[in-house]
């Protein structure tokens, strides 16, 4: 038996965004085990409930992640809405809708990117986020930021989309999934790509469920997990199937952004042609948030869950959010032992890692 | 599994249009809804504080005994808050991000014309002579009783929000309320303890509230 060695892998690493540190335990070239530790952008924004009333709050849970951040504000508006018993008008849901269905784009076009550039294809890098820069365009066009949308309140949305934007919305979309197609199929059909992914990073399905993965990770592990299907925003009235693939590995999650690309698009397409004509975005909420509620939320790295606790005053009590990467780093570290060295940086990505979110 | 599946999109690359701007030669267009920086427009404002109160990341003072509103443009996050809260409407973002720095600088913008006039003190009304002495006791205290249930049926009364509603048991009367508010919407009378609020007045600002020394004022 050869000796082990400690190799650090980040917090600053070519292929990381942002700050994880992992410490890989080696015997020759293989890892047998690894260590994570998360806390390098810690900022501590759970605890400005204390200090904000719980309209602020709103502009403070979207800043959680630049990526998420759409869906941070709304689980954190849709967890309030729910404590204090306030039903948002049609529109305002249909929106909110299409608007979670543009960040899932561009937060898979840029995972896809990422991919890309972990396994040294740097034109297939360019040309996904050459994609989801129209995907940014569109949100800036219609929010007026190009991540961070400050559009969700309490009881609502702050912004409508009008007819030409709409048809700029619907123009775009059909332009970037005809730009996609050769894309994904360089993703799920390349020698050189299938050669990376395939059999790297084996989650079985017990164990997924045994390590509590969720979203991309747990449905690429063969488990029909969205939380989608619970129905908030509008998403009852919207007619989609669950991605999953049943082959575990690093291609099989690859394969599962990718058809939710495509998926994202389709539920854009059914929002617009859904939504209700209507003047009213959203209802001013009456008195204050008593009660606690826990909302689940499907971002686009899997379920976010979102605890509110209110006592009956302008200020929350308790802010607590959990995010998808959080329960994605046990399944990570099982995934890594066993795998060669050379295969770390990709399957650390395989997870989509987002440490701001972990981190709040 | 296929070889050479990128070697199209690599051609059609090849020749065509670059995707990136020649930024800073071609300036970028920003859309009309674009969050770039926060305008006021300092002739409507009446100084009342609620977008300093309200900011997120604190970024905005507002003086109205210099007549001037700061802001901090390297805090701001152009959330847009301060502009849903403002009750004159005289906040907007527009398009058009702020130029970097060395360090965070604040920017004066001061009210044409100088600080609003401070409100006056109240004017002090002759007290009315007291009622005979031969009144009945019980019968005193039970105009009292009816007095206070008018003024309280009067104040109470307003089922809008966005109006500051008064405790009436609690106050004082102390008229600090109807000295700070920035819009002349409230009347105090101590001699005849009397509240009264303008509702087409009120701006729902919140100045009253907080500067209640009985804390009796709510709003909201």
């Amino acid at each position: 038996m050869s000796k082990k060695t400690i190799i650090p892998f980040g917090p600053q690493h070519p292929v990381l965004p942002e700050p994880i540190h992992l410490d890989l335990v080696l015997e020759d070239e293989t890892v047998v085990d690894a260590i994570p530790s998360i806390g390098f952008i810690h900022r501590g924004l759970e605890s400005l409930v204390e200090k904000k009333d719980f309209n602020e709050m709103v502009y403070v849970a979207e800043r959680v992640c630049g990526i998420c951040s759409f869906m941070h504000g709304m689980g954190y508006c849709e967890a309030v809405e729910h404590l204090m018993e306030v039903e948002i008008p049609d529109r305002a849901k249909y929106l909110r809708t299409v608007w979670c269905e543009f960040s899932r784009l561009h937060s898979h076009l840029l995972w896809l990117g990422l991919l890309a550039d972990g396994f040294g294809f740097e034109a297939l890098f360019n040309e996904a986020w050459r994609i989801r820069e129209k995907v940014l365009d569109m949100v800036e066009l219609t929010t007026g930021g190009r991540l961070i949308s400050s559009v969700n309140r309490v009881g609502g949305v702050l912004k409508d989309i009008t007819p030409d934007m709409q048809k700029a919305m619907l123009d775009a979309v059909d332009k970037i999934e005809k730009e996609l197609k050769p894309v994904a199929n360089t993703f799920l059909n390349d020698y050189t790509v299938k050669s990376r992914l395939c059999g790297s990073g084996i989650l079985s399905k017990e164990d997924a469920i045994a390590l509590g993965a969720c979203g991309p990770m747990m449905r690429a592990s063969g488990i029909e997990v969205d939380m989608r299907k619970t129905g908030y925003a509008a998403y009852d009235n919207i007619d989609f199937d669950v991605i999953t693939s049943n082959d575990c590995d690093g291609y099989a999650r690859c394969q599962v952004r990718i058809g939710e690309l495509f998926q994202s698009i389709n539920i854009v397409r059914q929002a617009f042609a859904k939504m209700p004509e209507g003047e009213e975005l959203s209802v001013k909420p009456k008195g204050n948030p008593n009660g606690e509620y826990l909302m689940r939320v499907e971002q686009p790295r899997g379920e976010a869950f979102y605890y509110v606790e209110g006592s009956g005053k302008k200020i929350l009590d308790r802010f607590r959010v959990r995010t998808p990467t959080f329960a994605n780093l046990a399944p990570l570290v099982h995934t890594l032992k066993g795998a060669p060295f050379a295969d770390i940086p990709l399957l650390v990505l395989t997870i989509d890692p987002c440490i701001s979110c972990t981190e709040r | 599994m296929a070889l050479l599946t990128f070697s199209k999109t690599v051609l059609k690359n090849l020749f065509s249009e670059p995707e990136t701007l020649n930024y800073p030669a071609t300036p970028r267009e920003y859309p009309e809804r674009s969050r770039g920086h926060i305008e006021i427009d300092i002739e409507n404002c009446i100084f009342c504080g609620m977008c300093m109160r309200n900011c997120p990341p604190r970024a905005i003072t507002v003086d109205r005994a210099k007549g001037t509103w700061t802001i901090n443009r390297f805090d701001c996050i152009q959330c847009n808050y301060c502009s849903e809260v403002c009750p004159k409407k005289c906040l907007h973002i527009a398009p058009g991000y702020c130029e970097p720095g060395v360090e965070k600088v604040d920017s004066v913008i001061e009210r044409p014309g100088g600080p609003l006039p401070m409100p006056k003190p109240p004017v002090k009304k002759p007290v009315p002579p007291k009622a005979p002495a031969a009144e009945d006791k019980k019968a005193d205290e039970k105009a009292a009783d009816s007095k206070a249930e008018d003024t309280k049926a009067e104040t109470s009364g307003s089922t809008n929000p966005n109006v500051p509603r008064n405790d009436i048991d609690n106050c004082v009367f102390c008229t600090l309320c109807a000295r700070n508010c920035p819009v002349d919407a409230l009347t105090v009378n101590r001699a005849e303890k009397v509240w009264e609020v303008d509702e087409d007045t009120c701006v729902g600002c919140g100045m009253c509230v907080s500067n209640c020394p009985k804390k009796c004022l709510s709003i909201g």
